[in-house]
């Protein structure tokens, strides 16, 4: 399946909902095992843009390539892991029924998971240290211990790509750092990770590129040059003064 | 022995008992099995929305073979009507959601108040021709199952089942994660149209035996009473399936003891069984919930506890601290375990602060000071100054009291003259601070010192009679009291 350096491609895309398209003429590379940001205000097209990364959205025009070939051909390659208010955290499921949920593309829908997937499982849950607690149910955990749930189901789906969706949305600093260390963790196993995120004051230090998104691309690269104050007060416009303080550091 | 008998043994032998016991059992199994995906999805209102709006389709069958065909009371053409009635009545639903800015809970009370309106006008107007009960389809009769009804309702069951049971993978993650199912290649919306009409077969099926309205509860009641009991959906729908039969089972009994009508009776039963769950699961049951919080211990005790150890400077035993704390024997108890397993107190019969321990009663001591002296500064009168601050020192989030120590010009005494200790709101304290602090790993927070330490380094404390050094990377560095007075430290977590 790796065919081509990069991870994601995605060219000259466009996407509407109506008269003003959601997404406009959008083009960026993403390299393997990169650790990528995608930031903008609200509105501005940050979910579309991952819809369109999962391949559910119809696009107008432009291309979304994932290792080299179409996103529709793809499917499970990318793995995506959702934002924490959209979880029903009461669901009667334990942490390993959640992981074992990874291994579902890859299993016939007649057959049971085998000793083999049960074993990917089982490594990718102590690949996030949550071994001990396979048996929990999800709502019973802190909630860096639930991220890291999501992140051994996303492993086990054997995907090379995760995208995260707002990981960093209400959680506490301990959550926020315990959550920094699993993206660590795989970024060091080589894995692509995109990451949507809100908060800019944490946005340069957390990533190595970002994506500078508002229905077109504004600015794609490492934190110093996206951040740039014309650029983040023509994206924020109105909002001016706290990125004044952000940008004096 | 009679009296048993006659309560229990007697009903069995009636032909009309057994019949519905086994169509009952049927349907409330598939019921429950299949409610249970129902509430995970919160879709409770739509089965009720269902079973009303069959009635449309009922008589709307009934009409047509009988002015087509002249054929009377057709049952498979009403049973067909009113599956077409309930997909119309889903379809127009989601339509109307869809399209307009009227909500999805507003379009569903629109949608089947209408068609069952529609339904109930139809029958009333044609009804010459349709010799529909209107009572018996609101009530249904369970223990008038006609023998077609149960054929149906069995192959009805086992369809439903057989999907459910094939696909059941797949029913699990479009319920939990819709999103994740669609990216790995599952088709989210055809297996939600396939549930849909799941339901509809079996909210159709099971509407002859205890009517229109309580057949949302037979879907939807012994599913919840087996949530409140598991935390996996696998076991949650064997005994949603239990539960469904017991509701049969004894609502029968019931029905047969207090001579009222099944399904009433059945409904009666699901929901006292469900009650008695709610009391007494042990996990998410009320009782437990109650003991649980009945054994949880306050913090303040547990704050309380720490402050009276550190006063004390020397080890303790279970009996010194009651004289201090007060509480109940059993919840010291409590207490002490959870401070042990919580690494603020080491020992056993005998108990001693822990390093952690005594920088958390540090951190109580700063509070209780500092809102010692703002009591002081309010004009709290001196002699209801210990008392008021022994209180609100439990209000003790080292940011909030920063703050306040803030706000007065951090002062560094309280109004007794007692120092305030310098622990800062990251959990970081002066050396100075901690009464007898010596041969320590700790990491650097801040310093001010030109001798090759800086904020991050983990090094080792001694504090002698000679004064005090830090040990980093094996080599030994004396320290200055001016350079002490500079450091802040953490312990390693």
């Amino acid at each position: 399946m790796v065919s081509s350096d990069y991870a994601i491609q995605v060219r000259n895309l466009t996407v509407s909902y109506g008269p003003k398209p959601a997404l406009l003429d959008v083009s960026f590379m993403i390299q393997k095992g990169e650790l990528v940001g995608i930031i903008g205000p609200n509105g501005a097209g940050k979910s579309t843009l991952m819809k369109a990364m999962l391949g559910f959205v119809k696009r107008d025009i432009g291309d979304v390539l994932v290792f080299g070939k179409p996103v529709e051909q793809c499917r499970g390659a990318i793995a995506y892991v959702p934002q924490r208010g959209t979880v029903d955290w009461d669901f009667p499921v334990t942490v390993a029924d959640v992981a074992m949920m990874g291994r579902y593309g890859h299993l016939k829908w007649w057959y049971n998971p085998s000793k083999k997937d049960t074993e990917i499982v089982d490594r990718c849950l102590e690949m996030v240290r949550m071994s001990d607690f396979k048996k929990r149910q999800i709502g019973q955990l802190s909630g860096g211990q639930q991220q890291r749930v999501f992140m051994a189901r996303a492993l086990a789906q054997g995907a090379q790509i995760l995208l995260l969706d707002e990981p960093f949305a209400g959680v506490d600093a301990a959550t926020e750092s315990a959550i920094l260390d699993v993206l660590a963790e795989a970024k060091k196993a080589g894995i692509t990770l995109v990451v949507v995120h809100h908060d800019l004051a944490t946005a340069s230090e957390y990533f190595d590129k970002l994506l500078l998104v508002k229905q077109r691309l504004y600015a794609a690269g490492p934190p110093s040059l996206v951040f740039r104050q014309e650029l983040l007060s023509e994206v924020y416009e109105g909002r001016l003064k706290v990125f004044t303080d952000l940008l004096k550091g | 022995m009679d009296t048993l008998y006659t309560l229990f043994i007697d009903p069995l032998t009636k032909i009309y008992f057994l019949k519905a016991l086994a169509g009952g059992s049927i349907v409330a199994v598939v019921c429950a099995v299949t409610g249970c995906l129902v509430i995970l999805q919160r879709m409770a209102f739509l089965g009720d929305a269902l079973s009303h709006a069959m009635i449309a389709g009922v008589g709307a069958g009934y009409l047509f073979m009988k002015l087509v065909f002249g054929v009377e009371a057709a049952a498979g053409a009403m049973l067909v009507g009113s599956l077409i009635s309930a997909f119309i009545t889903v379809f127009m639903i989601g339509f109307v959601a869809k399209v307009s800015r009227i909500k999805e809970d507003a379009s569903i009370g629109i949608m089947y108040t209408g068609v069952f309106a529609a339904g109930v006008v139809l029958v009333s107007v044609f009804g010459k021709y349709i010799h529909i009960d209107l009572m018996h389809f609101i009530m249904g009769d369970i223990l008038g199952i006609s023998d077609f009804d149960m054929v149906v309702s069995a192959i009805v069951a086992a369809a439903v089942l057989s999907v459910i049971i094939l696909f059941f993978r797949y029913f699990k993650i479009t319920s939990f994660d819709p999103v994740m199912a669609a990216s790995i290649g599952i088709p989210v919306l055809l297996f939600k149209y396939v549930f849909t009409g799941c339901v509809s077969l079996i909210v159709v099926s099971a509407v002859s035996m205890v009517g229109v309205i309580l057949v949302v509860g037979l879907l939807i009641t012994p599913a919840a009473t087996a949530y409140l009991l598991t935390d996996r959906l696998e076991k949650m729908m064997a005994l949603a399936a239990l539960f469904g039969f017991t509701s049969i089972l004894g609502g029968l009994y019931l029905s047969v003891w207090l001579n009222s009508a099944g399904g009433g009776a059945v409904m009666l039963f699901a929901t006292l069984q469900f009650l008695a769950v709610l009391i007494f699961a042990p996990r998410y049951g009320l009782l437990a919930d109650w003991q649980r919080r009945r054994n949880m211990v306050p913090q303040t005790v547990i704050e309380d506890i720490i402050a009276s150890m550190y006063k004390s400077a020397k080890p303790v035993s279970e009996g010194d601290v009651a004289k201090y704390v007060q509480t109940k024997p059993k919840m010291l108890r409590n207490a002490m375990k959870s401070l042990t397993e919580e690494g603020l107190i080491s020992g056993s019969d005998i108990y001693e602060l822990t390093d952690r321990g005594r920088t958390e009663a540090m951190r109580l001591k700063k509070a209780h000071r500092v809102w010692e002296t703002y009591l002081h500064y309010m004009g709290v009168p001196d002699s209801e100054l210990h008392k008021k601050a022994h209180i609100l020192e439990h209000y003790n989030d080292l940011e909030s009291i920063d703050y306040i120590h803030g706000k007065m010009g951090y002062p560094e005494t309280d109004p007794h003259g007692a120092k305030i200790p310098p622990v800062y709101s990251d959990g970081s304290f002066c050396l100075t601070a901690v009464y007898g602090f010596s041969d320590k790993d700790v990491e650097i927070v801040s310093v001010e010192t030109d001798k090759g330490l800086e904020a991050g380094d983990v090094v080792r404390i001694t504090h002698t009679d000679g004064g005090w050094s830090a040990e980093k990377d094996g080599k030994r560095i004396p320290l200055t009291e001016a350079e002490v007075e500079s450091m802040t430290v953490r312990f390693l977590s």
